[in-house]
C-alpha cells in the first residue's frame, strides 16, 4: 500500500497475512509487530528514484497521531548502518524542532549541521547488482492513531525530497 | 492444441513453485533464527539486549529505539511461566509462532493502560495443552516452538524500562512453582 513513496501493509505480522506478505516479511522485516501495536512505512526511493549514498536527502515532518514515532535509515541488508556518531535514527524525543514543532532531517555521508542522519556502506557486502538502492528508511509509529489505522494510504507522514547529488 | 498445455502446465508449475517458496520461507527464517539463537543463548529463558547498534544483527531490522527481551520457546516439556514488571513508557510482549504470525500480544497501551506498575503473569501452553487447566492468565501457543519479544521503549531516560526488562522472567512452569 502506497502513501506518497513511503510503502505499509496493513497485515504485517499478522495472524491474516498472505503467503507472500509473510515471506517478505521473513526476508525484510522479522518479528515485525501488528499494526495495532506499530505502523512500519519504508521508503526506498523519492519520486521513482533510488535512495543512493552519493545524494543528500532532506527529511521534513512534525507531529504524528501516535504514542511515539521514529525514522531509522537501514542499509540494504537490512542492519543499521555504520557510523562514528553512532546515529541510527531519530525520534519524537530527541529530534531538534522549530518555534512551531517542525522538524528537519539531513540524510547524507558527509556531517551536516542540525538533525544528520549518517548513511555509508553497510557492513554485509550486498550485491548492489541484485539491491536497487543503497539504503532505505523505515517510520515506526507506535501505537498509532485511528487516522493510520482506517486511512494508512492517505494519513500524514514526513516527505522527504532529494537535494543535490554529486 | 498440445503446445497450449505445455504453456498452461508451465504457468501453473511455474505459479505453484513460488507458491511454495513464499510458503516454505518463513519457516525457514525462523528455523535459522531459533537455532541460532538457541545455540547462543538456550532456550526457555529470558535473554535482555539493551544496547542496539550496527553490531546488532540477530535478527533484520532492529530498532535502535527499542529495548529488547526475548525467550525463545520449546514447550515439549511443558509450559513457560513468564513474569514481568509493566512499566509506564511503551513495553509490550509479543508472542510469534513458527510461520512469523504474531499470535498473541500484551502491551501497556490502549484498552491495557491499567497494566502500569502491575506485574504480568503468564502461562504459556503448547497447542495440545488445555488452557482451563491453568490459572491466572494463559496463551496457547499454535506451535510447540516459537519466539516470545518483549519490546521497551529505549528513548529518554530508560533506566526505569531497563529495570523492567531486567526484572522479567521466563522458564519453565515447573521450575516456578517447585521453587
Amino acid at each position: 500500500m502506497r502513501n506518497g513513496d513511503w510503502y505499509t501493509s496493513k497485515s504485517v505480522g499478522s495472524i491474516h497475512a498472505d503467503a507472500t506478505t509473510r515471506a517478505m516479511i521473513a526476508i525484510s522485516g522479522l518479528l515485525a509487530s501488528t499494526q495495532q501495536d506499530s505502523m512500519y512505512y519504508t521508503l526506498r526511493s523519492v519520486s521513482g528514484r533510488p535512495l543512493r549514498l552519493n545524494c543528500r536527502y532532506r527529511i521534513e515532518g512534525g507531529e504524528y497521531e501516535a504514542n511515539w514515532w521514529s525514522i531509522t535509515a537501514y542499509g540494504p541488508d537490512y542492519f543499521l548502518i555504520p557510523n562514528q556518531e553512532k546515529r541510527y535514527s531519530y525520534n519524537n524525543e530527541n529530534i531538534a524542532r522549530d518555534d512551531n514543532g517542525q522538524w528537519v532531517i539531513h540524510i547524507s555521508t558527509h556531517k551536516e549541521t542540525g538533525n544528520w542522519l549518517p548513511v555509508g556502506a553497510s557492513v554485509t557486502d550486498v550485491d548492489h547488482q541484485n539491491s536497487n538502492y543503497d539504503f532505505d528508511l523505515l517510520l515506526r509509529l507506535y501505537t498509532p492513531g485511528d487516522t493510520y489505522l482506517q486511512n494508512p494510504e492517505s494519513a500524514p507522514l514526513p516527505t522527504v525530497t532529494r537535494e543535490e547529488c554529486s | 492444441m498440445k503446445t497450449l498445455r505445455w504453456v498452461i502446465a508451465i504457468f501453473l508449475f511455474g505459479w505453484l513453485g513460488q507458491y511454495l517458496m513464499a510458503v516454505m520461507i518463513p519457516y525457514l527464517v525462523m528455523e535459522r533464527l531459533y537455532i541460532k539463537a538457541a545455540e547462543r543463548t538456550g532456550y526457555n529463558q529470558l535473554v535482555v539486549i539493551s544496547r542496539i547498534d550496527e553490531t546488532s544483527r540477530w535478527v533484520v531490522r532492529p530498532s535502535p529505539d527499542l529495548m529488547y527481551a526475548s525467550c525463545m520457546y520449546n514447550l515439549e516439556e511443558g509450559p513457560l511461566a513468564i513474569s514481568a514488571p509493566v512499566p509506564e513508557r511503551y513495553w509490550s510482549m509479543q508472542f510469534y509462532q513458527m510461520n512469523t504470525d504474531n499470535f498473541a500480544s500484551i502491551t501497556n497501551q490502549r484498552k491495557q493502560q491499567s497494566r502500569v506498575g502491575t506485574r504480568v503473569e503468564v502461562t504459556l501452553v503448547g497447542p495440545d495443552a488445555s488452557p482451563s487447566d491453568y490459572a491466572g492468565e494463559v496463551i496457547q501457543s499454535p506451535s510447540v516452538r516459537g519466539v516470545m519479544l518483549m519490546r521497551a521503549s529505549g528513548i529518554g531516560n530508560d533506566s526505569q524500562m531497563l529495570s523492567a526488562l531486567n526484572n522479567s522472567r521466563c522458564s519453565p512452569l515447573n521450575q516456578v512453582a517447585s521453587s
